[in-house]
């Protein structure tokens, strides 16, 4: 399912005192099975702009059109955009309200008035897909469960809607190293299985540098750089300008670059490729001992 | 810590106090004060600096007194000129600044940040970060509670729980020198702990004590640049 913005824009209390243009003429596509990464200083739009795309918010003035159907129309049925599009916001355990996480999780499908097998069929799916194991946690009341475990039955809440696109708003925030690790894997492990295009809005770099086909910057509503990790984290000026860092790795080879170590810093991303580029300088210096990188000192 | 909770077992003594006492529950909490994750849930007034005298009045201090430790403490979180604003208007960082402000206004000798920076963006945890530091240089006793390794490595000691224990406890160059046993309670290394350890495994003649990036780049620097 593809998703086409067409110059949107989004002005908050527009004609008051407060008035705030969050989005400003934002235009982009994203193809089925994507997976982008939304970066961008606190303020400069990105949730604004995520919230456009299943109908939560009207633009100003631009459209949105989802697989064909354009979801800021005045009659367009929003039921449809929401089907197709799973959102999962900042802190979605926030949002669990069930005594049961099973009951939580069948809120979505019972609303389209689905039969109770096909219900069923979904809830045990979406728990499957986050990796809460049924029998264990379906009758368990929501709340009992630890930070991690109930930002994943959120997840399955949204899962269980069999979306085509998948949003998410920073769905690592606030989370421990481990935790954090697992709902990454799942989002991973969620678009292997599922196919779903992903959205994923993210104040992390090492994470948007290692799971990204794409990156979106955003900066005072403006979609100001649209490319590959690799193509967006090139200009570390122009980022840090804007109040963005790069990943961790990135930067540091850029001033081990600096010290003089021949080392590519542009290819450079992720921790691992950081640490096969110092082996492989350190191997073709015939440094003793060296493993891995094959540099023959001789 | 700060009396919020009591011991089933055992004392905490803070400041020579007792927390089970209730007569020092008052005094504890002034000399202990706690920074908390969510910058939204511990603001209550509607303007910045009424926020930060709400602690002082409670002391009952005479109302210059009160006027001039708000002024000192807005000063000192670079939050003075935010003064009259309404805290929502203000950023997660700048949040955290005027709850720090209210903190430090009641003079603490101990301040517990608790996961200060969990819901901040990287420029806020900056901030927020910063001034655990200068609050540390001026004499100030800090805790601080966090799941980012990197705000760990300037600290004097770092205290790793596990499921209610100390599994750990030392100064970060002996604590991060155990890296299979950190990772194996599902925690992080620092950037520059973790790189050093992947290519001392590769052979490269780095240090155990590499902690920060500047310490890395100097023993890459000796490695690779001879």
């Amino acid at each position: 399912m593809s998703i086409e913005v067409n110059h949107l824009t989004h002005t908050y209390n527009p004609g008051l005192a407060y008035e705030t243009t969050a989005v400003d003429d934002v235009s982009f596509t994203v193809a089925r099975g994507e997976f982008v990464c939304i970066v961008g200083h606190t303020g400069s739009g990105k949730s604004t702009l995520v919230q456009h795309l299943n109908g939560l918010l009207k633009p100003t003035s631009g459209t949105v059109v989802v697989d064909g159907v354009d979801v800021t129309g005045k009659d367009t049925a929003v039921i449809e955009v929401r089907k197709k599009i799973g959102m999962v916001f900042q802190y979605p355990e926030y949002q669990l309200f069930e005594e049961t996480v099973y009951k939580d999780v069948a809120f979505g499908p019972t609303n389209l008035g689905l039969s109770e097998a096909e219900i069923d069929e979904r809830v045990r799916e979406a728990m499957a897909l986050v990796d809460l194991d049924y029998d264990t946690f379906a009758q368990r009341s929501p709340f009992e469960l630890s930070g991690g475990q109930k930002r994943r039955a959120a997840i399955a809440g949204v899962l269980a809607m069999r979306p085509s696109v998948l949003i998410l708003d920073e769905p690592t925030a606030g989370l421990d190293p481990r935790s954090h690790d697992d709902v990454l894997d799942l989002v991973c492990g969620i678009r292997a299985q599922t196919g779903c295009t992903i959205l994923l809005v993210s104040h992390n770099m090492e994470d948007v540098a290692g799971l990204a086909d794409r990156v979106f910057v955003m900066n005072e509503g403006r979609l100001v750089r649209d490319g590959t990790p690799l193509e967006v984290f090139a200009d570390g000026d122009y980022l840090r300008g804007i109040g963005l860092a790069l990943p961790q790795a990135r930067a540091f080879a850029e001033r081990l670059a600096e010290s003089g170590v021949s080392i590519d810093a542009k290819r450079i991303l992720t921790r691992e490729a950081l640490v096969d580029a110092i082996a492989g300088v350190a191997g073709d210096t015939g440094g003793a001992g060296i493993t891995g990188m094959g540099g023959d000192p001789s | 810590m700060n009396a919020l909770l009591l011991p089933t077992g055992g004392r905490v003594v803070v400041g020579g106090y007792d927390t089970a006492e209730e007569s020092f529950v008052w005094e504890i909490r002034r000399m202990a004060g706690m920074v908390f994750q969510n910058p939204d849930n511990q603001l209550v007034s509607a303007v910045v600096e009424d926020d930060v005298a709400f602690g002082p009045e409670n002391l009952g201090l005479p109302r210059e007194e009160i006027r001039a430790r708000v002024k000192a403490s807005l000063e000192a979180m670079g939050m003075y000129e935010h003064r009259k604003m309404a805290p929502h208007l203000l950023s997660g960082g700048q949040k955290q600044r005027v709850a720090i402000a209210g903190v430090v206004a009641m003079k603490p000798d101990i301040v517990i940040f608790d996961e200060p920076t969990a819901m901040l963006d990287p420029e806020g945890r900056g901030e927020v970060i910063g001034i655990a530091k200068q609050l540390h240089r001026e004499g100030i006793t800090v805790l601080l509670i966090t799941h980012f390794m990197e705000e760990t490595v300037d600290s004097d000691r770092v205290v790793i729980l596990d499921g209610g224990r100390v599994a750990m406890d030392g100064a970060p160059a002996e604590v991060y020198r155990q890296t299979e046993a950190i990772r194996a309670l599902g925690l992080r290394l620092p950037f520059a702990v973790e790189v050093a350890a992947a290519l001392r495994a590769r052979g490269l003649p780095l240090g155990e004590d590499i902690l920060r990036e500047d310490e890395l780049l100097d023993g890459l620097g000796q490695c690779l640049l001879k």
